[in-house]
């Protein structure tokens, strides 16, 4: 860095000079068209997590619920598939070792490429050993998602995940505000459904179901009451379609 | 009036110099997206700033409402998500930023791999940067148990069962992590001290050792 006294008379920064046609400025020219790019960047992320929400992370942390088949973050996944081919007392090789050559591989790059030559062309053995490298993680990556969703499927019977209950924690019924308690759907729920699921839909005999609008649509919630399933007998014990309905589309404005 | 204002700090402070090195320079064609639309592959480095600035802002304004405690950590995640005002979109943000910052960072790696921008007198830059994705995936790591649910609690569990398996110094790892026997109370306070504390102050220090070495080194030239 340059430091130094401010000369007087000095311009505060050098006038455009074209000697080179295509450089300009870093301020405020350049700067003024890398924002750009940000913005159009940031607009199209914006986007996506307006779209996207958050998945659910299987509710409130149960240390007692051994049955959870944890798994990494997917940028972690290469390094997690890694380990599972040196089980037992190899653990060490790919825990230790592996990590540990690769990241000294990756620190020590400059000095493996020696080569003056900077185009990808001009150094083929560089050149490829990146490209093995990162189709090696893309296919460790994906190896250890299908696996996990593989273990997933098999522990849910065969691919049946949608057909359980989506599993809310059971807090007190004190903590749960129901919405649009004057609705006839929860007249019919209070003297029908709430002698299992609770007065406040907190789960007593049945589930938890105080938010089920958050994880479920009409329509998800409506073919599961019909259809019913273990102790919950189908169309939850009420007589007429159109309880069931009142029911389901209160029952789907319950978002926790 | 602008300029007499900066002339007047200029005089106090002689900020000059320091903004010359800043901002007073010439772009090179070859990195200027205008000249050659190619060029975009020299935004990664600076996208990636721009999701790390993103998730900086988001994280404080998370930080505002967030309790790190196993009681009430996931109710207050509840709560930002369905309560607080826009709360559901700083949350994704800072949820897909996350990706998105390892995403940018792994593209601005290999931008800089293919150009050989690594090479003398780079190295040390590199070596920086190299850090910087370490702390990043950190960041992820200590990120991922905080909000308190199932998925976080069994990923961390099984996490640091892992760094707990190194020889010798594996089982001190795990005790630094986890702060007790169990993945619990303790571990969850260390994660945040960790994840808005230690991270942070490493990952600032990097990112200005990182820029002032670009500023030093200049951009390299075209290929």
């Amino acid at each position: 860095m340059a430091g130094g006294e401010r000369i007087p008379g000095t311009p505060r920064y050098r006038h455009h000079l074209l000697k080179n046609p295509g450089t300009e400025p870093f301020f405020p020219n350049f700067l003024l068209k890398e924002w750009i790019v940000g913005a159009v960047f940031l607009l199209a992320f914006m986007l996506w997590v307006m779209f996207n929400p958050v998945p659910d992370g299987g509710g409130l942390a149960n240390p007692q619920d051994t049955s959870f088949i944890p798994v990494p973050d997917w940028y972690f996944l290469f390094l997690y598939q890694i380990l599972k081919y040196y089980p037992g007392s190899d653990i060490t090789i790919g825990v230790v070792l592996v990590p540990f050559i690769g990241t000294l591989l990756l620190i020590a790059v400059p000095w493996l490429d020696i080569q003056k030559s900077r185009h990808p062309y001009k150094r083929p053995l560089a050149t490829g050993g990146i490209v093995l490298a990162t189709l090696l993680t893309i296919w460790l990556t994906n190896e250890a998602a299908v696996q996990h969703n593989a273990e997933v499927a098999a522990a849910n019977g065969g691919g049946a995940l949608s057909a359980g209950l989506v599993q809310l924690p059971k807090i007190p019924a004190s903590q749960i505000h129901l919405v649009d308690t004057s609705d006839p759907g929860y007249k019919i729920f209070e003297s029908q459904c709430a002698t299992c699921h609770g007065q406040s839909a907190e789960g007593q005999i049945g589930p938890p179901i105080y938010a089920i609008g958050a994880h479920w649509n009409y329509n998800q919630i409506l073919s599961f009451v019909n259809k019913g399933m273990g102790a919950m007998p189908p169309k939850g014990g009420l007589t007429s379609e159109s309880q069931v309905e009142q029911v389901v589309k209160w029952l789907s404005k319950q978002k926790g | 009036m602008l300029k007499k204002a900066y002339d007047w700090i200029d005089e106090r402070l002689n900020v000059t110099p320091l903004w010359r090195d800043v901002a007073d320079h010439d772009v090179p064609a070859h990195v200027n997206p205008a000249v050659k639309m190619s060029a975009f592959v020299y935004c990664f480095g600076g996208l990636t700033f721009l999701v790390i600035t993103t998730q900086i802002l988001s994280g404080m304004f998370l930080a505002m409402y967030y309790t790190p405690d196993i009681t009430n950590a996931w109710y207050s995640v509840q709560y930002i998500t369905n309560e607080v005002l826009l709360g559901e979109v700083v949350r994704g943000m800072h949820f897909w930023g996350a990706s998105l910052c390892i995403i940018m960072m792994f593209l601005h790696m290999l931008r800089v791999f293919f150009t050989g921008a690594y090479k003398a007198p780079r190295e040390m830059n590199w070596v920086v940067g190299v850090l910087i994705f370490f702390v990043v995936l950190a960041f992820g790591f200590t990120g991922y148990l905080l909000p308190w649910n199932q998925k976080a609690y069994w990923a961390t569990a099984v996490g640091t069962q892992i760094a707990g398996s190194i020889p010798l110094i594996g089982p001190y790892i795990q005790t630094l992590l986890v702060g007790s026997h169990t993945v619990g109370a303790l571990t969850l306070t260390r994660f945040f001290a960790i994840h808005v504390f230690f991270l942070p102050a490493a990952l600032l220090v990097l990112l200005a050792l990182h820029f002032i070495m670009i500023r030093s080194q200049h951009i390299a030239g075209p290929l």
